[in-house]
């Protein structure tokens, strides 16, 4: 399985899904080998055999030659999403490596360095990361590729080439979702819709993603799945604790268009006009922050308007902690964890339609995200009408008990078991 | 030979607009007019008048062999004067031939008879001055919405003025007993009660329509072989069905009005069968025996309870604060807002904030109003809460 994060160290919901889906397809008995770039020897190794790419030894001529044409393009064209080279040409290495052009020699064997983030060396550790795939592929004893996300898709798509395993991708989010129809990067949907002809399925995190996938990659219908996420077992109680007398509306996520943010800001305008007894915050940092802020202060609201920036573990347990309502207005969510875990902590939500999670949640407010009035409406309603939080709060734990990763594990098994 | 009593009830509600939270104490309309007035003129279009045109014309047809009985929330009729006048017209015409029952009844399709007797008795009252000033009838029987009953409404019915009502044929009820005979309250033993066959309603509402069905198409002549089944000894078959059954919920197109012409007609010409309204039964037979319903019972579902309407926290919760402002209710001078405190009583506004059938929705509505149950609760709420306000106000 190709992954680029892993817990602990996640920066969103993909590195959530990638530990819950190996578990639950441990628990099947599924043995899974996870390849992530930079594993930081944390990483909970019960139930998967991690392997970090950074770790393994690549026979530099390969190296050498992906290193040249990357440079060379660099040079010339001077653009950090240009520079590299295409399928053919990994194929031509591959196929090089397979009728053994290069002569062996363990002596000089090295390995690429990894941050495993979403830093500017990105591009280029993908494409190091597909190297170190090919290596994997020749020497791991396995039956399946599984890949995750984009990143790994060039991996998976060499891995497949050199092993002949059959692929399958999963799609957590498409570059549809994260930039919106207007503003596509086209490298990386490039790779995307690579990844996805070339894959033998898709699985997709959404009917919502499904349909993206077959509608806008032209992906044929009978090879995409939808796989809803589930959630991990709440083990610890989230202490309800709150230090102001108000109550609380929380937005929990990164501050990018995806999110919705804006739509956050001019519900809360809305309720406040109305009720002076809510305070809202912004949890999360993002590239729309300076404009957030600003039409916050525009509006006039900074004064119920609070910003915590990014929150880590513990201090989103405590955010959980302190919310009556958790508003998660997503234009394009292929699926949305986060409100699970509020439904989990006890907190009603409130979730905008254009999300997959919508699909698999009974006990929850659906709006339009674009729908302010009905947002305002729907977290206004909880606030003011106690039984529906109360209902919320207790019914909730029927809908994250549908949700058993095993359950999804099991039916990934059923997709497996197509190929193999 | 059989007595089958036809019953057919009527209850459209005002619909609610979507009311936010921020038109409370700012907007007192609280009706989406647009639906109510294209939902009234469909109904009308489709079912109550070529409906009622077929009654008339069996009541020409047969004369003193052809009776039928109605109820109908007086809220439905105020759609029709508003919406749809001729509606009115029509329903007088049947009436003047005296062939046509019209039972007593909630005035706005209410569940008051659930909460408390004051607000129940006020309905009633409320229906009665209404039906005299519409059609000029006063009520000897009584349907209760969804003809929902219990000992203790039974009594309250009974203090009314009533002397019999109509209710389900409940099998978690009546036990061994069969829904064909007249039975009366336990406490108020001239409270008489006719139960409905809801086997045989069923037949026609369910199984009219039903490909899957194994007999598959229902005809008039399988309808009376279904009604000749029932055993000699129980005398009484009674059918009561939303008038909305013929050419709603079942279109004209599938034949339902053949349907219900021929079954009538060959009703009327049998010499097992005779058509009977509620009523004829007042001087009739003595009960046979009564029927102890401890709990609530009605119409709906499987169970025959009222889970529909409250059957979870938010109806609940929605009901009670309901019923809170009865004494604002009583002292308030505002018609306006006390009209519509009684529309807000209406079961359906109930029904559309019902999780029962989670996780799947098995029953489709007809019209649905709400995207989810709480989105039902919230807009009940938000327009309670600015009733609440007017009532307060005057």
């Amino acid at each position: 399985m190709f992954g680029w994060e892993f817990p602990p160290h996640i920066s969103g919901g993909l590195g959530t899904a990638c530990f819950g889906l190996t578990k639950g397809l441990a628990k099947n008995n599924v043995e899974v080998i996870f390849v992530m770039p930079r594993a930081s020897g944390d990483e909970d190794q019960t139930m998967v055999k991690i392997i970090s790419a950074g770790e393994v030894e690549i026979d530099p001529r390969h190296s050498e030659f992906f290193q040249q044409n990357h440079n060379v393009a660099f040079v010339e064209i001077k653009s950090k999403l240009v520079p590299y080279i295409g399928l053919d040409d990994y194929y031509n290495v591959i196929n090089q490596i397979e009728s053994d052009v290069f002569e062996k020699n363990n002596s000089d064997k090295r390995k690429f360095f990894f941050s495993g983030t979403y830093g500017e060396n990105l591009i280029e550790e993908v494409e190091h990361y597909a190297i170190v795939a090919a290596e994997l592929a020749k020497n791991q004893n396995f039956d399946i590729i599984h890949a995750h996300d984009w990143l790994t898709y060039k991996a998976g798509i060499i891995a497949k080439k050199v092993s002949g395993k059959p692929l399958i991708l999963h799609i957590h989010a498409t570059e549809y979702d994260r930039s919106g129809e207007n503003n596509l990067n086209e490298y990386v949907f490039n790779i995307e819709r690579e990844g996805m002809m070339a894959a033998d399925a898709v699985c997709a995190v959404s009917d919502l993603t499904r349909k993206i996938v077959i509608e806008k990659y032209g992906i044929p219908e009978e090879k995409v799945f939808t796989l809803h996420n589930a959630i991990e077992p709440f083990n610890k109680e989230i202490k309800k604790e709150k230090f102001v007398r108000e109550k609380i509306v929380t937005f929990l996520g990164r501050v990018t268009f995806q999110k919705g943010p804006d739509y956050f800001v001019e519900t809360a305008k809305k309720i406040l006009e109305k009720d002076d007894n809510v305070r809202f915050v912004l949890a999360g940092d993002g590239d729309m922050m300076t404009h957030v802020i600003k039409r916050v202060a525009e509006l006039g609201i900074s004064d119920k308007f609070h910003f915590t920036g990014f929150l880590h573990g513990e201090e989103i347990s405590k955010m959980f902690g302190m919310s009556d309502v958790y508003v998660m207005p997503s234009i394009s969510e292929p699926f949305g964890i986060s409100p699970l875990e509020a439904i989990s902590a006890h907190v009603p939500v409130v979730i905008s339609k254009q999300s997959g999670v919508a699909e698999v949640l009974q006990y929850a407010m659906k709006v339009d995200f674009w729908d302010i009035d009905a947002m305002a409406d729907a977290i206004y309603g909880i606030l003011h009408y106690q039984a529906l939080s109360s209902f919320f709060a207790t019914k909730g734990k029927e809908d994250i008990d549908n949700l058993k990763w095993e359950k999804t594990a099991l039916k990934l098994i059923d997709i497996y078991k197509k190929f193999v | 030979m059989h007595s089958v009593c036809f019953h057919f009830q009527i209850s459209q509600p005002y619909r609610l607009r979507t009311y936010r939270f921020f038109d409370i104490n700012e907007n007192h309309h609280y009706f989406d007019d647009f639906q109510n007035n294209y939902i009234t003129r469909r109904l009308a279009e489709r079912c109550y008048l070529p409906a009622n045109k077929m009654l008339l014309d069996l009541i020409h047809k047969y004369g003193d062999k052809f009776c039928v009985s109605f109820s109908m929330a007086g809220s439905s009729l105020k759609l029709f004067q508003e919406y749809c006048p001729e509606v009115i017209d029509s329903f007088k015409k049947l009436i003047d031939t005296g062939r046509v029952e019209i039972t007593g009844n909630t005035f706005t399709h209410s569940l008051a008879a659930l909460n408390n007797k004051t607000t129940f008795l006020e309905q009633i009252k409320l229906q009665e001055k209404f039906l005299d000033e519409t059609f000029g009838v006063s009520p000897t029987s009584f349907c209760n919405t969804e003809i929902i009953y219990s000992d203790e409404i039974g009594e309250w019915i009974y203090e009314a003025g009533y002397k019999l009502a109509l209710t389900e044929g409940a099998k978690h009820i009546l036990g061994w007993k069969k829904p064909g005979f007249i039975y009366c309250n336990p406490y108020q033993t001239d409270l008489k009660l006719l139960l409905r066959s809801y086997r045989l309603c069923d037949d026609i509402t369910l199984r009219f329509g039903d490909k899957n069905w194994d007999m598959y198409p229902m005809t008039a002549e399988k309808m009376i072989g279904f009604l000749r089944q029932t055993p000699e000894e129980s005398p009484f078959i009674n059918l009561y069905l939303d008038y909305e059954t013929i050419g709603e919920y079942h279109t004209s197109e599938t034949g339902i009005f053949d349907f219900f012409y021929s079954l009538f007609s060959q009703l009327c010409q049998s010499d097992e069968f005779s058509l009977i309204r509620p009523s004829d039964v007042l001087d009739m037979d003595m009960p046979a025996s009564t029927m102890h319903a401890p709990w609530a019972i009605s119409c709906s579902g499987e169970e025959k309870d009222t889970n529909e309407w409250l059957g979870n926290d938010l109806q609940q919760e929605a009901f009670q604060q309901l019923f809170k402002l009865e004494t604002l209710y009583n002292e308030s001078e505002n018609e306006d807002a006390k009209l519509n405190w009684l529309r807000l009583q209406s079961a359906d506004h109930f029904n559309y904030m019902g999780t029962k059938w989670f996780p799947q929705q098995t029953v489709l509505r007809n019209f649905e109003v709400y995207q989810s149950p709480y989105q039902a609760f919230i807009n009940y709420m938000n327009v309670l809460n600015d009733v609440k306000l007017q009532l307060q106000k005057s």
